[in-house]
């Protein structure tokens, strides 16, 4: 190809006349660009750290500003810019400025993701950083995101389900918040009975039905290491006995984890599988007496320890900084708790996971006890870093097709059986 | 889809009548169908606006009921966001640049195309469905490597030429048939007088074919306006996005902010609407201008 | 500028088109060749800022390119991508799927399109309104009308309130999760909203159509049905057939409304061509396979160009 760039012939003439003459009409009909802040590329300042995320919520974005607020009053002269990029776009767009050598110095993206921006060169290794950082043994393994021996990011927090009730309509049937299946089952009965919707959950077909699905899976004994078709099926017939019985509507199936809470929250279904994340909209727009008790899934049930982990851009400019601006915000006790005062994200720091604000409110308690009981590494380890987002999708569609009710048990577990295989040799 | 059963009655209309064909005729099957089509586009727009003016809370429990307290919130939210008329002028900027320099290079070759007949024109035509069909998504990576380049990243500058490469095709082959339309006596007759070729596109093509002209701007115009995965992309700050991505800020992985969304939705589209009325009356003087003989 | 080209060669049109004047050979067979460079600029822009990330498409398409070895050089793997994309059986569904909502689309979009621009080429505020609701549907994001549509489909929807409302179905119909509709939703919602753009074309291409043009025949008595078929369908037939390109090349590229909607869903039973090849590149972050699926839809697509371009020369030659 002709159009071969490298950075040192970076110009701004033009070569080619059709191309200039585009480009001053252009120029000349519009103006220049007003502003310029807090563009990776240009930005030599050192002083200043670019922050990109994805956080549009009020209370989340409110955590950045706070970080922002707290860094830069901790370090005099330093500014902060937070870039908000849509979660859709974050990757790619991460990706793509790799290939142009840009990019910000601090990057916070869903954990899920980290193997893949590491593989795609879009974080730094921040191995020594890390090794030298003195609280790291605050940290549980599962929120370190490692590659091939490298450490790339961490998470200041995690994010996991639980099961919100609505006590209104438990008190009315006359059940307790379930702490086993069988629990869930017969009280899902009695409040279907009662006319009820029984629980919401997300059926998507891609990562986020992957996420919901797996508790329900594991707790009937499925799990990565060792993909059984058994426990699958078993667990695909409970599903689909909650479609047929109307406790579970086959309309979640289109739902992302967002419209499953409003609809519970709105005060007709009893249960909803989701998040702490959502105790703010709970708070502002359920009129109802509700609770949260950990997923009902078992011993061998597992809860996938979410969260967004927070790295170096593989480009920053001053990658001791941006790791300050870590250290002192999210990985700090500090930061930490701002975090959970504003969104009630669970700290990841044992010591901070441990403060009376967790213990105290009832229901952080139970997302706290959850994540003790059966939290797990997100994505599985068994998985390889290159298959996680295959896997990911395999199950969801699955996942979907069962609740959708295109499948019979029997098939679906075979297909995902076969689906896994080639991902999990990799 | 039934268009018009033919009717008895086809003979009422008077051939006294200067312009018969924009009176009223077959009222009793064209005009119910007239508000067939309304209801078929003005319920959902009812619903976008209903919403918008809904609690967040209300959103999903009165889905499809008129009972909620009205309220303005998402508006007065949307309104105060810091950078909303940054936004807005940002995106007045790009889809105007873009509709002027993609109209500037589209309309020549389409009038090029529409008026030689050869080989090459097959191969354009071609081309152009094939350049129309590439996703947008499999520009992102190679164009982002050239602005990188030529430091055009962060520029509107940038985003205009992603978006006018992308709509060139579209454009071209929107305006080939308009030109098509002109009857080539016209230029012949002008050519003998001794215009020049430019001369003649300027002073006869243009304005017969500039009911085609108007509507593919208007086209670009929105499709510019609306366009956000190279805004997202090409612009590294967040000051510099233009409304479509400030839209795509109301979704996010952790919350749908549904009467922001809508109400973001209906404020982004009113330039829209006051750029058609305008171009609705030059499509309507479009008429008897192009009767020109 | 171009003389020395064209004078060389005689317009083989000319020659082959007896009817027209030969008065001034030489200069007509100039003035149409010189034509060909007001589309020069397009040319060279197009070379520039599409023509390379095409050629790009087609080099992922035969390389083994993820997320690690984007920015490294691509290593050439041949028709592997085509092969793995194949085997993993998703793409036959995504095949037929894509056909069945091209299909949809593209009628619905150019039937209701021009009806929508013959009923409204009156001059009513009527028709000014329903035109200008039109249009702004079409200038909301897919994200906004997708969103509005899966609302009104849903469940406890609009449309099914009125369905068991009037007591058409005693349950609520699975217009988005069941398999047998999903497809056929999405499909129709995509095409309400191309409806708008087709009758902004078409109605433009009607009032271009001579008034006399129409008097005449009324004179001869025709009634509205006949004006229709006889003059204003033959008239728009140039831009019929480039909306049905448009219109085919839309449906065939389009996914977001299948990415609000459904995701694809129940399990792969909305999966298109175009949405699968995005889920490749941007979910599994499959470069090479994304590429190869787009290139896959960029062939069948060129089917149609080179049907489209060769219809058009040959109708034109006549006319």
């Amino acid at each position: 190809m002709a159009l071969k760039f490298s950075r040192s012939r970076r110009t701004r003439s033009l070569p080619l006349i059709g191309g200039a003459i585009a480009v001053s009409a252009a120029l000349a009909l519009t103006g220049c660009t007003p502003s310029s802040s807090g563009g990776a590329g240009d930005n030599g300042d050192s002083d200043t750290i670019t922050v990109w995320h994805y956080f549009s919520d009020e209370n989340q974005v409110k955590v950045m500003t706070d970080y922002k607020d707290l860094f830069e009053k901790n370090n005099d002269g330093v500014t902060v810019d937070n870039v908000f990029v849509p979660y859709d776009q974050l990757n790619s767009k991460l990706i793509s400025a790799v290939g142009s050598k840009t990019g910000p110095d601090v990057v916070v993206f869903n954990g899920a993701d980290a193997s893949t921006l590491a593989l795609g060169g879009a974080l730094a290794p921040i191995t020594d950083q890390w090794d030298g950082f003195d609280d790291k043994s605050e940290f549980p393994e599962s929120v370190v995101h490692s590659l091939e021996g490298d450490v790339y990011a961490a998470q200041g927090y995690v994010n996991l389900l639980g099961l919100w009730y609505n006590k209104d309509i438990l008190d009315e049937a006359g059940v307790q918040p379930p702490t086993t299946m069988d629990e869930l089952n017969s009280a899902l009965d009695a409040v279907t009975a009662a006319g009820k919707g029984g629980i919401t959950l997300s059926g998507l077909p891609q990562s986020q039905g992957e996420w919901q699905a797996y508790p329900w899976l594991s707790s009937f004994g499925f799990n990565y290491d060792d993909p059984q078709a058994a426990p699958l099926e078993e667990a695909f017939a409970a599903i689909q006995d909650w479609t047929a019985s109307g406790a579970l509507t086959r309309e979640s199936v289109t739902w992302d984890q967002t419209v499953p809470f409003q609809t519970w929250a709105a005060g007709n279904v009893a249960f909803a599988e989701n998040g702490n994340w959502q105790i703010g909209t709970a708070r502002s727009d359920a009129k109802f007496n509700y609770g949260v008790v950990p997923l009902p899934v078992g011993e061998d049930g597992q809860v996938y320890l979410g969260g967004e982990g927070q790295g170096i851009g593989a480009f920053s400019k001053n990658p001791e900084l941006a790791w300050k601006y870590l250290e002192e915000t999210y990985f700090s006790a500090e930061g930490q708790a701002i975090a959970l005062k504003d969104v009630g994200s669970i700290p990841s720091r044992g010591d901070a996971a441990s403060a009376p604000e967790v213990t105290d409110d009832p229901i952080l308690k139970a997302f706290a006890q959850s994540l003790a009981d059966n939290g797990a590494n997100y994505p599985a380890p068994a998985v390889p870093a290159e298959a996680v987002a295959d896997q990911q999708l395999a199950v969801g569609q699955v996942w979907s097709a069962v609740i959708g009710g295109q499948m019979t048990p029997k098939d679906a577990a075979a297909k995902l059986i076969a689906d896994l295989e080639p991902l999990l040799a990799k | 889809m039934s268009i018009v059963i033919p009717r008895a009655d086809a003979t009422a209309s008077a051939p006294s009548s200067p312009q018969p064909r924009r009176k009223k005729r077959f009222e009793p099957v064209a005009g119910p169908l007239r508000v067939v089509l309304l209801l078929i586009y003005a319920v959902p727009i009812l619903f976008i606006v209903l919403t918008s003016l809904k609690q967040p809370g209300d959103v999903i429990s009165s889905q499809s009921s008129f009972l909620f307290t009205p309220t303005l919130d998402a508006y007065t939210n949307v309104l105060s966001t810091s950078g909303l008329f940054v936004a807005m002028q940002q995106s007045l900027v790009i889809a105007a640049g873009t509709t002027a320099l993609t109209l500037l290079v589209a309309i020549p070759a389409g009038y090029g195309l529409a008026r030689v007949d050869s080989r090459i024109t097959t191969i354009g035509l071609g081309l152009l469905i094939v350049l129309q069909m590439v996703p947008q998504t499999a520009n992102v990576i190679p164009l982002y490597q050239i602005f990188g380049a030529w430091g055009l990243l962060d520029q509107n500058a940038g985003v205009i030429i992603a978006d006018t490469a992308l709509l060139i095709p579209f454009a071209t082959l929107l305006l080939r048939p308009f030109f098509r339309a002109v009857p080539e006596a016209l230029e012949e007759a002008a050519s003998i007088d001794g215009a020049s070729i430019p001369r003649t596109f300027w002073s006869i093509m243009l304005p017969i074919a500039r009911n085609g002209v108007a509507t593919t701007g208007t086209l670009v115009f929105l499709l510019s306006w609306g366009e956000f995965l190279y805004a997202v992309n090409f612009f590294l700050s967040p000051g510099n996005y233009p409304l479509s991505a400030l839209l795509a800020q109301q979704v996010s992985a952790f919350g749908i902010n549904w009467p922001g969304l809508m109400a973001l939705g209906v404020i982004t589209s009113i330039p829209i609407l006051i750029l058609f009325t305008f171009t609705y009356r030059l499509l309507r003087e479009g008429l008897t201008l192009g009767a020109v003989k | 500028m171009s003389a020395d080209l064209t004078a060389a060669r005689p317009s083989r049109r000319l020659s082959a088109s007896p009817g027209h004047t030969r008065r001034f050979p030489r200069r007509r067979s100039l003035s149409r060749r010189g034509k060909l460079l007001f589309a020069l600029p397009a040319g060279v822009f197009l070379l520039i800022f599409s023509f390379f990330p095409l050629a790009q498409l087609g080099r992922m398409s035969v390389s083994d390119v993820s997320a690690r070895t984007l920015n490294s050089p691509w290593e050439f793997v041949g028709a592997d991508n085509f092969v793995g994309s194949a085997t993993q059986g998703s793409l036959v569904p995504a095949f037929g799927n894509t056909v069945v909502f091209v299909l949809i689309v593209t009628v619905i979009g150019l039937i209701g399109g021009l009806a929508a621009a013959i009923l409204l080429s009156t001059s009513t505020w009527l028709s000014a309104f329903v035109l200008g609701l039109m249009v702004f549907i079409w200038a909301l994001p897919p994200v906004v009308n997708g969103s509005v549509w899966k609302f009104l489909l849903g469940d406890a929807g609009l449309i099914n309130s009125i369905i068991t409302g009037i007591g058409l179905s005693p349950t609520a119909v699975p217009f988005l999760y069941d398999e047998r509709f999903a497809l056929l939703s999405v499909a129709i919602v995509n095409s309400w909203a191309v409806v708008p753009f087709n009758a902004l074309v078409f109605r433009a291409a009607i009032l271009g159509i001579p008034g006399e043009t129409f008097e005449a025949a009324r004179i001869d008595g025709a009634n509205r049905w006949q004006e229709i078929w006889h003059m204003i369908v033959p008239a728009v037939r140039p831009t019929t057939l480039v909306l049905a390109v448009l219109t085919i090349v839309y449906a065939f590229r389009s996914f977001d409304f299948i990415f609000v909607m459904t995701y694809g869903g129940p399990g792969v039973a909305t999966n298109t061509l175009p949405f699968l090849s995005y889920l490749q590149a941007f979910v599994r972050f499959d470069f090479g396979m994304g590429a190869a699926t787009a290139v896959i839809s960029v062939l069948l697509v060129l089917v149609l160009a080179v049907i489209y371009a060769r219809s058009v020369r040959s109708e034109e030659a006549h006319s």
